[in-house]
């Protein structure tokens, strides 16, 4: 084959890999099919501060004057005082339900919330304080649908918000995409 | 050597490190953020990437972020970095180039295609008028080569491929002075870049899988995969730990 018709049957064996999903037959009991993971909205508003912990899924990173922030994914932001550099320390943890973005500017950090821009003064890091929220600023997961095609169980918006998507066995599947 | 990189194009990151902004005046404001961020700050306004959308939202009040502007950019996009007066906005098949010379209302340049297309480009480094990138391969295709390459971006909207050198598995990336650092998932690598287009891998750190950097005056912070290693590189070429973070 010439060059560009091997590069292009490449591309096209790759994606066939990568797309192509079995046809189950419709509603079988024990097929796999992802399910939504739900968060109520009460749950997402519980940003608070929290002695240092153990890192436990490593996330972004951020330096800001003497401090050094870092995501864990989905839980919140690790914060680190670097005012001697060769000694820092964890200070904290700024918990911040299903988190995976931030910048910080001025002394306010602006992070993700789930699908929530929030805006947190950190004047005084041992009392950070939300001050502002942008509802539905930055959508954080597919709410609607999973990123795999294939079977899921409709998401109900009645038992909150669409956090994750699990892939489960043997459950009620009306939805295919 | 072309049609081999070709193959690359489904697994490809391009990542782009600008670290500019943490010599200026503002950046004392800002500070500074990796490689592989949604979110970025310039002068008064935040930037924030999803899936398909630029967002735009004034801060010049701090506390009351104000969205300007969506600005639909395409699909999969994963990251943004800022670089002089542009926004690199890397997806996972092409870089989107644009100006916010006017800062609410950002304007598509153009769509940089690197020679290998990727299929995920993180942000790059720029420094003057050079960028580096790291093109990751992934299995799908297997076989192939990962890459560090360094790219002539004299007019930023068409970057020229100039040099190429393999790396295992790269991810962030970020600079100081001359010294290039490059994440990678068997270890932090140290490249000498005086000459630009012709890094010399000067050092290879082998404790960790690193994902990200950011060099912070004279401290590197990494993000590794079980936490934060900080290096003191007072001596550019020779970080030397000062702690792992976990």
């Amino acid at each position: 084959m010439n060059p560009p018709l091997l590069i292009a049957s490449g591309i096209g064996l790759c994606l066939c890999l990568y797309s192509c999903e079995p046809d189950y037959p419709d509603s079988t009991g024990d097929k796999q099919a992802y399910v939504p993971v739900y968060m109520s909205a009460t749950e997402k508003n519980n940003i608070s501060l929290s002695s240092a912990r153990t890192t436990e899924r490593s996330g972004k990173i951020y330096a800001f004057a003497n401090y050094i922030f870092q995501n864990d994914q989905n839980k919140g932001i690790h914060i680190i005082d670097n005012s001697d550099r060769m000694h820092p320390k964890k200070i904290g943890f700024l918990n911040i339900p299903y988190n995976t973005e931030f910048a910080v500017k001025g002394n306010y950090i602006y992070a993700n919330n789930v699908n929530d821009l929030v805006v947190i003064d950190i004047r005084d890091i041992n009392n950070p304080t939300v001050v502002n929220r942008v509802e539905g600023a930055f959508p954080y997961v597919n709410q609607q649908y999973p990123q795999q095609t294939g079977y899921f169980e409709c998401p109900d918006t009645t038992k909150g918000i669409v956090v994750a998507w699990e892939l489960q066995t043997g459950k009620t599947v009306n939805c295919r995409r | 050597m072309k049609h081999l990189l070709s193959c690359i194009l489904l697994a490809v990151v391009l990542v782009a490190v600008v670290q500019c902004h943490k010599a200026t005046d503002s950046g004392k404001l800002t500070g500074s953020g990796g490689s592989t961020a949604r979110f970025t700050i310039s002068g008064n306004y935040l930037y924030t990437v999803d899936k398909s959308n630029l967002k735009v939202f004034n801060i010049a009040d701090a506390a009351n972020p104000v969205l300007k502007n969506t600005v639909p950019v395409g699909f999969e996009i994963e990251t943004i970095y800022p670089f002089k007066d542009k926004l690199f906005i890397g997806s996972t098949s092409v870089v989107h180039i644009f100006s916010v010379d006017d800062p609410e209302n950002p304007q598509k340049l153009s769509m940089a295609i690197s020679p290998e297309v990727l299929r995920r480009c993180d942000p790059v480094v720029a420094r003057d008028t050079v960028a580096y990138a790291t093109l990751r391969t992934n299995q799908l295709c297997g076989g192939t080569q990962s890459i560090l390459a360094a790219y002539d971006i004299k007019d930023i909207t068409k970057p020229v491929q100039k040099a190429t050198f393999p790396v295992s598995e790269p991810y962030g990336l970020g600079y100081a002075d001359t010294a290039l650092y490059v994440c990678n998932r068997d270890g932090l690598y140290v490249f000498n870049i005086s000459s630009a287009f012709n890094p010399q891998l000067i050092k290879k750190i082998p404790d960790d899988w690193y994902l990200d950097v950011i060099p912070y005056n004279n401290t590197l912070i990494c993000q590794v995969q079980d936490g934060m290693n900080l290096f003191d590189i007072s001596s550019r070429m020779a970080p030397a730990l000062i702690t792992k973070i976990k």
